[in-house]
C-alpha cells in the first residue's frame, strides 16, 4: 500500500498540475477525517488526470479496501499492477481484495509473492488445497494465537480434510477396521454411543490390534459414565500404546473420575512424563492429588498449569482449586486472589 | 372419596443382586397431573411434592400428595378432583385411604398450580400442619386435631406468590416457634413463559427467566408469621431455587441453611445467630464443582454422610454434571468429594431429584436414594445417551464410599420423594412422586442391622424438636422434616446401629438443653421429650 502522503511526494517529484495537487490533497484530508466516498472522488479525479502513474490507481484502490468495497478494489488495484507489476502494498491489496470477493485461485500467486501467510491459507482452503492451507494456517497462527478467524479456518480446513481421507477411505475399503473405527468415531460425535460401539466392536473383531479404537471405546464408555468398562478399554489401549501420552491421561482421567485416586495420580503422573507440562495433565493432576488430600502437591500442579496458561478457562479453573486449598490452609488473602482471578477469567470468558 | 389402594405392583420390582437392602414396591391411587403442552411451559416439567406426616397421631405415617394443575389455557383450575392434593390416611393392616375431602383439602384454588409440601407443628398444639407450595398463592393448612385441616394462610400472612418450590419449617432464632423458609425458583409468569429450541421444542433453560428472592417467614406465636426475608438478609440473594435443608454446619448452636439453585451458584444462608443471615457459599466451598462451574441443582440433603459429626450436603443434578456432594470440615467449612467418595462415578449420566441420605440396611452409614430423570421429556430426541424415565439411583454406604444398590428398579420420571418409616418396623421406607404419573412406594422389607428411632418432643424448644442435633453411638442427625425435594420427610430420627444393642444418645435441642441417655436399647421406637421445665 502507498500512503497518501507519500503519493503527494511521488506526484510532486513529477512536477504535476497544481490541479492534480489539489485533489489529492483533497483526498488525502478526507481519508483522514473518515469522509470515504470523498476520498474515492478526489483519488479518481486523480487517476483520470494522471492515468499512467502506478500510485494513483493503488492509492483508490487502497480508499475502496478501507471502505470495505473490495469488489471496487479491484479495477484501480489491477490498473496500478498493470502499470508496475512489482508494486508490493498493491500486490497485497489485489491478493486480499480477490480473496475476499471469492477469487482465491487468482489471489494464491499475489498473497505467495508477498508472503501473506494468513490470507494464502484462506486462499488455499477456498481453493480446495486442503493439505496447504491447513499448514499455511498453522504458520499463521503461530504469529497471531488464537485469531478467530484463522481457528475458524483451521477448524474448517483439518474438519474437511479429515473427511475427505476418511470418505476415501470408506469408499476404498468399505469392511476394514479403520473404516468401521472412522464411522464409530462419527456416531459418538453425534451421541449415538451404542451404535459407536458396535462400530468399534466391529472394527476389533476384523483387526483385534487397531490402534486408538480402545481409546474411542473408553471415551464413550466415559461419556455414558461407565467407567470400569472405559477403565478396561483404556488399560488394554495404555498396554498396546504405553508411549501414548493422551491414552496415559485419559485412563488417569477415567481412574479419577471413580475415585481412585492413589492409582489416578500414578497413572496422571506418567501421562506427564510422557507429555511434559500439558495443562489437562496437570490439571487433572492438581484434582487428583486434592481428592487424595494432598494439598501441596496439588497446589503445585495447578501453579505449574499457571505458569504455562494465565488466560484460559483451564487457567480459571486453576485458581478456583487454588482459592480452595488456601481457604483450607487459613490463607484468606491468596485464597481471595485466587478466587478473583478464578472470577475475571469466569466472566471474561478464559480463552 | 375413600378408596382402599395400596395395590402391590409385582411387575415393578425386579430379583437383583443380594447388595443391599430389596424393597417391595407398591404404588397408590394417585395420579400427579401436570398438564403438558406444546408451548412447552417448565413448570410442566417440575411437579410434584410428597409429605409423610402422622396427620391423625394414630402412630402410623399418612402420606399428602401435591397434584400440579389444570392445562395453562384454563388458568390452572384445579376444581376437577383430578387436580386436587391427596392426603392418604393409614391404615392400621399397612393399606391406605384417601380421605382428602374428609380432611378438607379438596381446594386446592383456581390459579394454583402446585408444587411441593412441608409438613410440620408450627403452633406447637401436638398436631402437623401442612403448608403447600405453588406457583400462585402458598396455602398454610392448621392441622384442627379433629382429622381435618383448615386454611389459615390469609391471617398467618405467609401466601407468597409468584412460583414457590420447595419450603421447609426450622427454628432460625431458637425461640420454641418454627419458622418457614420458602424457596422461589424463578421470575416467572405464563404471560412470559416460552419454550426454546430449534426444530424440537424444549423446556428453557432456568437461565431464560429472571432470578429471584427465597422467602423467610418468622413466627410471632400467635398464628401469623412476619415476613423477614429483607431484615434477614436472606431475600437479597437472587437465585433459581428448588431445594432447600436446614444443618448447624458451623456448630455454633444455631440452623444454617443451604438452598440448591438450578444452574447458578449453590447458596449456603449462615446464621448469624443475631436474626440475620450471610450468603457465603462460595467462602464456605460449597457453591460450585470441584472445577468452578454451576451445577443444576434440584434437591437436596444436608446430612452427616461419613459419621464425622459434621454435616455434609449432597445436590442432585442434570446429566453430565454428577450430583454435587460437599463435605463438611468443620467450622462451616466444605470440600468438593463427588469423585472421592464414588458418588460421581455412578451420577455421571442421570439427572436428579429427590433424595436424602438414609440408612436403609441399618449397618450405620447413612445410604443416598435419589429419584431421577432428565427434565426434558423429549431429551432421547436431542440426546440419543440420556433418558427422561430413569430408575431411582440406591448408592450403598460403605463407609463413606458409595456403591450402586443391587436391586433394580423400573424407570419412571422420578420427581419428589419424602422418606419415612411406613410400617415402623425399623426399615426406612420411601414414597416418591412421578411426574405425570402414579406414585411409587419402596417398602423395605428390612432384615439388616439394629436401629434406634427417636421421636422427639420439644418443651423449651419448638415441639417437633426440628434443628436438635442427635448424636446416636457417634452419628449425627439434625432433626427435621425438611430436604429433598418439594418433599417432607418423617421428622422422627432413625439411626441404623450395625450390631450394636444398646445406644448412647445426646439431644442437644434448640433451646440449648443437652440431654443424654445411656443404655437405650436398640430396635425400637423412643419417645424423648425436652427435659426441664418449659
Amino acid at each position: 500500500m502507498i500512503h497518501s502522503a507519500l503519493l503527494v511526494v511521488l506526484l510532486a517529484a513529477q512536477s504535476l498540475s497544481p490541479e492534480v495537487l489539489k485533489h489529492v490533497a483533497d483526498g488525502m484530508a478526507a481519508e483522514k477525517a473518515g469522509r470515504l466516498d470523498e476520498a474515492i472522488v478526489a483519488f479518481t479525479r486523480v487517476a483520470e488526470l494522471a492515468p499512467a502513474l502506478a500510485a494513483a490507481h493503488s492509492n483508490l484502490g487502497n480508499v475502496y479496501m478501507l471502505k470495505g468495497d473490495y469488489a471496487g478494489a479491484l479495477k484501480p488495484l489491477r490498473q496500478a499492477l498493470t502499470l508496475n507489476p512489482k508494486l508490493a502494498g498493491a500486490q497485497q491489496q489485489l491478493g486480499y481484495a480477490l480473496l475476499a470477493t471469492g477469487y482465491a485461485a487468482e489471489a494464491i500467486p499475489l498473497l505467495e509473492q508477498t508472503k501473506s501467510v494468513d490470507g494464502l491459507g484462506i486462499a488455499l482452503f477456498q481453493a480446495g488445497r486442503l493439505a496447504e492451507a491447513v499448514g499455511q494456517l498453522q504458520m499463521a497462527l503461530d504469529r497471531r494465537p488464537n485469531d478467530p478467524e484463522l481457528l475458524y479456518y483451521l477448524g474448517r480446513a483439518s474438519a474437511t480434510l479429515s473427511k475427505q481421507s476418511y470418505d476415501a477411505l470408506r469408499a476404498a475399503h468399505p469392511g476394514a477396521a479403520r473404516t468401521h473405527q472412522v464411522l464409530g468415531e462419527i456416531e459418538a460425535v453425534q451421541r449415538k454411543l451404542s451404535d459407536a460401539e458396535k462400530e468399534y466392536r466391529e472394527a476389533l473383531r476384523i483387526r483385534e490390534d487397531t490402534p486408538g479404537v480402545r481409546l474411542g471405546l473408553g471415551e464413550i464408555y466415559a461419556a455414558s459414565g461407565q467407567w470400569e468398562k472405559a477403565e478396561a478399554e483404556l488399560r488394554e489401549e495404555a498396554i498396546r500404546r504405553p508411549g501414548d501420552a493422551e491414552v496415559s491421561y485419559r485412563l488417569g482421567s477415567a481412574l479419577l473420575e471413580q475415585g481412585k485416586m492413589k492409582p489416578a495420580r500414578a497413572e496422571l503422573e506418567r501421562a506427564n512424563g510422557l507429555a511434559p507440562s500439558m495443562p489437562e495433565t496437570l490439571y487433572a493432576l492438581g484434582k487428583a492429588c486434592l481428592a487424595d488430600g494432598d494439598l501441596a502437591a496439588s497446589e503445585k500442579h495447578w501453579l505449574a498449569l499457571l505458569e504455562i496458561e494465565r488466560e484460559t478457562v483451564l487457567a480459571g479453573q486453576a485458581h478456583f482449586g487454588l482459592a480452595g486449598i488456601y481457604r483450607r490452609q487459613g490463607m484468606p488473602e491468596k485464597a481471595e486472589r485466587n478466587r478473583k482471578e478464578y472470577q475475571r477469567l469466569r466472566i471474561g470468558g478464559g480463552k | 372419596m375413600r378408596l382402599s389402594s395400596f395395590a402391590l405392583l409385582g411387575g415393578l420390582a425386579f430379583a437383583g443382586p443380594p447388595v443391599g437392602p430389596s424393597f417391595d414396591i407398591v404404588t397408590l391411587d394417585f395420579r400427579h397431573e401436570h398438564s403438558p403442552s406444546l408451548r412447552k411451559h417448565l413448570i410442566e416439567a417440575m411437579g410434584g411434592g410428597v409429605a409423610l406426616l402422622d396427620y391423625d397421631n394414630d402412630g402410623r405415617l399418612d402420606v399428602f400428595f401435591v397434584n400440579g394443575g389444570g392445562p395453562a389455557k384454563a388458568g390452572f383450575a384445579r376444581s376437577d378432583p383430578r387436580h386436587w392434593n391427596r392426603l392418604y390416611r393409614q391404615n392400621p393392616d399397612g393399606g391406605f385411604s384417601d380421605v382428602t375431602e374428609a380432611a378438607g383439602l379438596a381446594a386446592a384454588g383456581d390459579g394454583n398450580y402446585g408444587m411441593g409440601v412441608a409438613a410440620a407443628d408450627f403452633d406447637n398444639d401436638g398436631f402437623t400442619d401442612l403448608y403447600v407450595t405453588s406457583f400462585g398463592r402458598n396455602v398454610l393448612y392448621r392441622n384442627t386435631g379433629k382429622g381435618t385441616f383448615t386454611d389459615v394462610t390469609g391471617r398467618a400472612g405467609v401466601g407468597a406468590g409468584g412460583w414457590s418450590a420447595s419450603a421447609g419449617f426450622f427454628d432460625y432464632d431458637n425461640d420454641g416457634l418454627l419458622d418457614l423458609f420458602v424457596t422461589r425458583y424463578m421470575d416467572w409468569s405464563l404471560a412470559a413463559s416460552k419454550a426454546c429450541g430449534g426444530g424440537v421444542p424444549v423446556y428453557c433453560p432456568p437461565a431464560t427467566f429472571p432470578a429471584i428472592g427465597n422467602l423467610l417467614y418468622r413466627n410471632r406465636g400467635d398464628g401469623t408469621f412476619a415476613d423477614v426475608s429483607a431484615a434477614s438478609g436472606v431475600g437479597r440473594a437472587l437465585g433459581r431455587a428448588l431445594g432447600v435443608a436446614f444443618a448447624d454446619a458451623d456448630d455454633d448452636g444455631d440452623v444454617d441453611i443451604f438452598v440448591a439453585n438450578d444452574g447458578m451458584e449453590q447458596f449456603l444462608f449462615r446464621n448469624n445467630g443475631n436474626g440475620t443471615f450471610t450468603e457465603r457459599a462460595v467462602e464456605a466451598g460449597a457453591a460450585l464443582s470441584d472445577d468452578g462451574k454451576p451445577v443444576s441443582g434440584m434437591g437436596v440433603d444436608f446430612r452427616d454422610y461419613d459419621n464425622d459429626g459434621r454435616p455434609d450436603i449432597v445436590v442432585t443434578t442434570l446429566s453430565r454434571q454428577k450430583y454435587a456432594l460437599f463435605r463438611g470440615l468443620g467450622d462451616g467449612q466444605f470440600e468438593y468429594a463427588s469423585l472421592a467418595s464414588g458418588l460421581g462415578a455412578i451420577t455421571f449420566i442421570h439427572s436428579g431429584w429427590g433424595t436424602a441420605f438414609v440408612d436403609f440396611d441399618n449397618d450405620g452409614w447413612k445410604d443416598l436414594f435419589v429419584a431421577q430423570g432428565h427434565v426434558m421429556d423429549n431429551v432421547e430426541k436431542l440426546d440419543p445417551s440420556l433418558r427422561s424415565h430413569e430408575a431411582p439411583l440406591l448408592a450403598m454406604n460403605k463407609q463413606g464410599h458409595f456403591e450402586r444398590g443391587g436391586q433394580a428398579f423400573a424407570a419412571a420420571a422420578g420427581r419428589g420423594v419424602a422418606f419415612g418409616d411406613l410400617n415402623n418396623d425399623g426399615a426406612p421406607d420411601a414414597v416418591m412422586s412421578t411426574l405425570g404419573g402414579a406414585p411409587v412406594v419402596f417398602r423395605n422389607r428390612g432384615g439388616g442391622g439394629r436401629w434406634l428411632t427417636l421421636a422427639l418432643r420439644g418443651t423449651r424448644s419448638n415441639r417437633d424438636g426440628a434443628g436438635a442435633r442427635v448424636l446416636v453411638n457417634g452419628q449425627r442427625q439434625d432433626a427435621g422434616s425438611a430436604g429433598s425435594y418439594l418433599s417432607s420427610n418423617d421428622r422422627r430420627v432413625h439411626f441404623g446401629l450395625g450390631s450394636a444393642l444398646t445406644a448412647r444418645v445426646e439431644i442437644r435441642w434448640p433451646s440449648g438443653r443437652v440431654q443424654r441417655l445411656a443404655g437405650v436399647a436398640t430396635n425400637q421406637i423412643l419417645s424423648v421429650t425436652e427435659a426441664g421445665d418449659k
